[in-house]
């Protein structure tokens, strides 16, 4: 069933809306350990400051997957019709299936970039 | 029989494994403890979840079989099948990344090993606290209990691993790179350390012995050891010497106090005080020490010593029997 009122704009299209979330974490990962691998080789020391700017850099990613994982949840319109099972050659279907597949690997991705970045609250020193 | 005697019989010979002067379930210094420890705590976790499941499985399959509505099959899924192995895999996650920056400490005891990787044996040099220059041994590394030494990391040609498993965790060994680990044993005793990175036809003869010492003894044996070879003053012993020098051996081994300063091979000038031969391969013997001098290849594949088959068997025992002298 449609939402009523609202037409599907271009990123309830999108694949690349659904794969935004995992992207997100691509990047915090890959950030993440450059920004270390420098402020060890290059900075040195003090990794007070280092925690706190990946804890920072992961806050920033943290909050941009549940916006997208929201947008997402929306997209698959989960308590107006319940649907679980997107199999059908609609519009409707193709937004929900990319908003439930979307919401999924956000959820993914949230829990995975709070995983990697416990190491930075334990790690306590470049060596 | 009783059916459960073969079952009984098989656990009694694999946990027999588990003990001896290598395994990880043997503990003898605080890093070992640490991951034993770990090793533990997610077996017993492994048991709990597996009787769990399984008994979960034999509850919905055998006991109380009967249709799970589509609401609580979902439920079952979102709870047990994602948040409960998230929730279980941060807290595990957490135990093991707490324990890490222990396994790093830094040494407290003013004691740094080197210990460089070589095909197929392990170069040592001790530097003790303020020492200019280091005490060279080779296949052994000895360590006091009770302090955590430094232990650095190189390799020659190719990648090793440096692992005692009874006394902590492994690292890496690569050309080009210092690695640095730290090790603090707790209990004196003798421990075999062994290559854990596939580095060549001999890696499985890749081995060493860790002795760990009290701290006096620890003191007086490298003492000892820094100090220069005393030679046996036996007549065998005598002609063995001029033969090891006749031959070259000195050109690729150091036995400080001679003319020998090679560095190609390991040095030899406490061999006897160590407990084994080429690596952890031999036994220090007077035979297996003629056995390796004659066909170094027929004990470790691919040896760069080369072979003295050509020699007279009295020659290369007179050569043992100096070597053999050289505590």
């Amino acid at each position: 069933m449609a939402r009523p009122g609202v037409e599907d704009g271009p990123e309830d299209r999108s694949l690349w809306h659904m794969i935004f979330a995992p992207t997100v974490w691509a990047v915090h990962f890959a950030v993440c350990y450059a920004v270390q691998a420098i402020w060890c080789a290059k900075i040195g020391g003090d990794i007070a400051t280092l925690r706190v700017v990946l804890v920072a850099i992961t806050i920033v990613a943290l909050a941009i997957i549940s916006f997208f994982g929201f947008r997402a949840w929306q997209r698959w319109d989960y308590f107006h019709d319940r649907d679980y099972i997107h199999g059908g050659e609609t519009d409707e279907d193709r937004r929900e299936f990319l908003g439930h597949t979307g919401f999924m690997l956000a959820c993914l991705s949230f829990v995975a970039v709070l995983y990697v970045a416990m190491p930075f609250l334990i790690i306590g020193s470049c060596i | 029989m009783w059916p459960g005697g073969p079952v009984l019989i098989c656990a009694i010979l694999v946990l027999a494994g588990c003990d001896g002067p290598q395994s990880v379930l043997a503990p003898g210094g605080e890093d070992a403890f640490v991951l034993a420890n770990l090793f533990w705590f997610l077996l017993a976790g492994a048991v709990v979840l597996w009787c769990a499941m399984n008994g979960l499985m034999f509850y919905v399959t055998r006991i109380n079989p009967r249709e799970l509505s589509e609401r609580g099959a979902q439920a079952l899924i979102l709870w047990g099948g994602i948040a409960f192995p998230t929730v279980v895999l941060a807290g595990l996650l957490f135990y093991a990344l707490s324990i890490m920056p222990e396994q790093r400490a830094e040494g407290d005891g003013g004691l740094r090993v080197e210990v460089t990787g070589e095909q197929w044996w392990w170069r040592v040099a001790y530097w003790p606290e303020g020492a200019d220059e280091p005490i060279i041994s080779a296949n052994e590394v000895r360590l006091p209990a009770g302090s955590r030494s430094e232990i650095t990391l190189e390799a020659d040609k190719v990648i090793h691993s440096f692992w005692v498993p009874s006394l902590g965790g492994k690292s890496d060994m690569i050309p080009g790179r210092t690695n640095r680990m730290s090790l603090a044993p707790t209990v004196p005793g003798l421990y075999r350390g062994q290559c854990a990175e596939y580095c060549g036809e001999s890696h499985a003869k890749m081995a060493f012995t860790a002795e760990v010492l009290t701290p006096e003894d620890f003191a007086a044996w490298l003492d000892a050891e820094a100090g220069p070879a005393v030679p046996p003053d036996t007549a065998l012993a005598r002609e063995g010497r001029a033969a090891f020098f006749a031959e070259g051996c000195g050109a690729c081994h150091a036995i400080r106090g001679t003319p020998a300063h090679g560095r190609v091979g390991p040095d030899l000038t406490h061999l006897a005080s160590r407990a084994t031969l080429a690596a952890g391969t031999l036994p220090m013997t007077g035979e297996a020490l003629a056995r390796w001098i004659t066909a170094p290849e027929s004990v470790k594949p691919g040896a760069l010593m080369p072979g003295y088959d050509h020699l007279p068997p009295e020659r290369i025992a007179a050569m043992a029997a100096y070597l053999e002298g050289l505590e």
